[in-house]
């Protein structure tokens, strides 16, 4: 009778380790799939209404959540449009980083759409890090998954591809590359690419001392980048013009569309873009 | 024997006290009710907009309406009309500007076919906002039985095709490997195919202008030759793109052929490399046809991949 004290508290005690709540559910496959909308749909309406870094912030946040359910397409999108929304903030290094989602994860079965992008994004960004050498081994299997330059991403491979071979100091391979670009970007109706394309021929050929040969695509790129209203690429278009004019020696078009660029550079509000711009023109 | 009432010491000056506590209780009860007011958004104001519908189902009082994603009000309340049912919405006046006229009210789900009901604002084109009392149009939200409708309409060609596919095979007698392999090698070709007939309508852009240039007679024919020009190539373009289509179609049913075929046809025992073509293109059927909306919405959230990126920041020495 004398264990019947400690009996009952032991009794007690169990009874209270009885009493312990359930653990927390994990969340359930709808709840997960409404925060992985939820997080798409917020980087979305974020980059709309032009927050830049929320959206970047909501695009990683996506691709984490993405990865948590498996959705291997998902975690790439949002990987590579957190890429591109980390570039237009100027932070390019980011931009790299945020790559590596889909670069560096050999076992996830990313489709060859999706491993094509990444890749030629990551050739994008490696050339506005100044690294043109990893932007070629990466252009270069880009293209390698875009089987005789029929795919989408055709016209802007052959457009990085350009921009590479430039910055190699190879303008005539440029000049080629640029051509075959504008040619793919016409036969797909991409206005965009194929501005980009005659923007690059009118480069390439002022590289190679043809300036007055340059006048004319660089007119067509500034023509289609201004029915497509993007401000940074018609001030690339003018700052190229100006160049071009200046170097066929037509000081007056060249003054003329230099004016316009510093113009077009102010309303930008592009401090940065406009000292680049007249360090450019400066220059002999 | 008169023995006056002392009270107990306890109730000394308890009117004082009861009141004290009623008074607690009443500014208690008081903002508990101002809290749950203020939750309930009584303190915002309200616009009062309506849209009718042919019925109410799947409608309630109190359910949210969205803008952009965000909760902007809530169904306020619903009475029969007579075109219908009439329902009222209460939005937020601060979100109004947002909501110009023209704006469309759909009733949708939050993770498309499943998920909470809402009621979501889709704005229409930049404008004065809807005023008070005014209606805005309205879009019910589409049923099961429309999805699966929607899905019947667009296999049922797909299969036609599948059909018509596999009375060739038979009919013929071909190996289907052989054939497929020529389907593809065909594919292949077709952008060469397009590129030659651009070069080709570019040449007689060319030969028009000279002409033009040579024969100043000929210049109102010419302004009807350039009009025209334009319109051959939009019509090329199309007729290459139903060919593009045609080819995709061709592509997705001699994938299901081969799974068909894999089944009822021992003969075709060499069907692994065609096996493997199929399931190509079988990956990319599934992504076109029965589930055609959901591919749109995986296109829609990409951003474009632009080469203007890869230009350098930094003034190249």
């Amino acid at each position: 009778m004398r264990a019947l004290p400690l009996v009952a508290l032991l009794a007690i005690a169990a009874g209270c380790g009885g009493t312990k709540p359930p653990a927390a559910p994990s969340q359930t496959s709808l709840q997960s799939q409404t925060r992985h909308a939820d997080a798409e749909q917020r980087a979305a309406m974020l980059l709309r209404a032009g927050d830049l870094e929320g959206a970047a912030r909501q695009y990683g946040e996506a691709a984490r959540i993405a990865a948590t359910i498996e959705n291997s397409d998902s975690v790439a999108a949002n990987a590579i449009n957190q890429s591109i929304v980390y570039q237009w903030l100027g932070r390019d290094a980011d931009a790299r980083d945020a790559l590596a989602r889909v670069l560096d994860d050999p076992r996830r079965p990313f489709s060859e759409r999706r491993r094509l992008q990444a890749e030629l994004r990551r050739a994008i960004v490696d050339l506005a890090l100044q690294n043109p050498v990893s932007a070629a081994t990466f252009a270069e299997r880009a293209a390698q998954r875009c089987a005789n330059f029929s795919c989408e991403y055709a016209a802007t491979i052959l457009n990085v591809q350009a921009q590479i071979a430039l910055e190699s100091s190879r303008a005539a391979d440029a000049e080629q590359l640029a051509t075959r670009a504008a040619e793919r970007a016409r036969s797909r109706n991409d206005r965009a690419e194929t501005a980009n394309a005659l923007r690059m021929l009118g480069k390439a050929r002022r590289a190679q001392n043809n300036a007055a040969a340059a006048i004319q695509p660089l007119e067509q790129a500034l023509a289609i980048d201004r029915e497509l209203a993007d401000p940074r690429k018609i001030l690339a278009d003018l700052t190229e013009l100006s160049l071009a004019s200046s170097a066929a020696g037509n000081r007056d078009a060249a003054k003329d569309y230099y004016e316009r660029a510093v113009t077009v550079s102010r309303a930008l509000r592009d401090t940065r873009g406009l000292a680049e711009m007249e360090a450019q023109l400066r220059r002999p | 024997m008169t023995a006056t009432f002392v009270p107990p010491k306890r109730f000394a000056r308890l009117v004082l006290k009861v009141n004290a506590f009623l008074l607690i209780a009443l500014l208690l009860g008081a903002a508990f009710i101002g809290l749950v007011a203020y939750k309930q958004g009584w303190f915002v104001h309200q616009t009062q907009i309506h849209f009718i519908t042919a019925n109410a189902l799947g409608l309630n009082k109190g359910m949210p309406v969205k803008l952009y994603g965000f909760t902007v009000g809530s169904v306020s309340g619903m009475e029969l009309s007579e075109e219908g049912v009439d329902v009222r919405l209460s939005i937020m006046s601060d979100y109004m500007p947002r909501i110009p006229k023209g704006s469309l009210a759909k009733h949708s789900r939050e993770a498309g076919v499943v998920g909470a009901a809402v009621i979501d604002i889709v704005p229409g084109k930049p404008g004065p906002a809807l005023a008070q009392g005014e209606r805005i149009d309205f879009q019910p939200s589409r049923s099961i039985a429309e999805y699966i409708d929607d899905i019947r309409r667009q296999a049922v060609p797909a299969f036609n095709e599948l059909k018509n596919v596999l009375g060739q095979f038979k009919g013929s007698g071909e190996d289907i490997a052989v054939s497929l392999h020529s389907l593809r090698k065909e594919m292949e070709a077709l952008p060469q195919t397009h590129r030659d007939l651009r070069n080709l309508l570019s040449t007689a852009e060319r030969t028009v202008a000279e002409a033009n240039t040579a024969l100043k007679s000929a210049e109102r024919a010419m302004a009807s030759i350039e009009q025209a020009v334009p319109e051959l190539t939009t019509k090329a373009g199309s007729a290459i793109e139903s060919i593009d289509s045609a080819a995709q179609q061709l592509r997705a049913t001699g994938a299901e052929a081969q799974g068909t075929i894999q089944k009822a046809q021992p003969v075709l025992e060499r069907g692994d490399a065609v096996a493997r073509d199929a399931g190509e293109v079988f990956n990319a059927a599934k992504r076109v046809w029965p589930l055609s909306d959901s591919f749109n919405e995986i296109t829609d959230r990409d951003l474009p991949i632009d080469s203007f990126d890869s230009r350098s920041k930094a003034p190249k020495r």
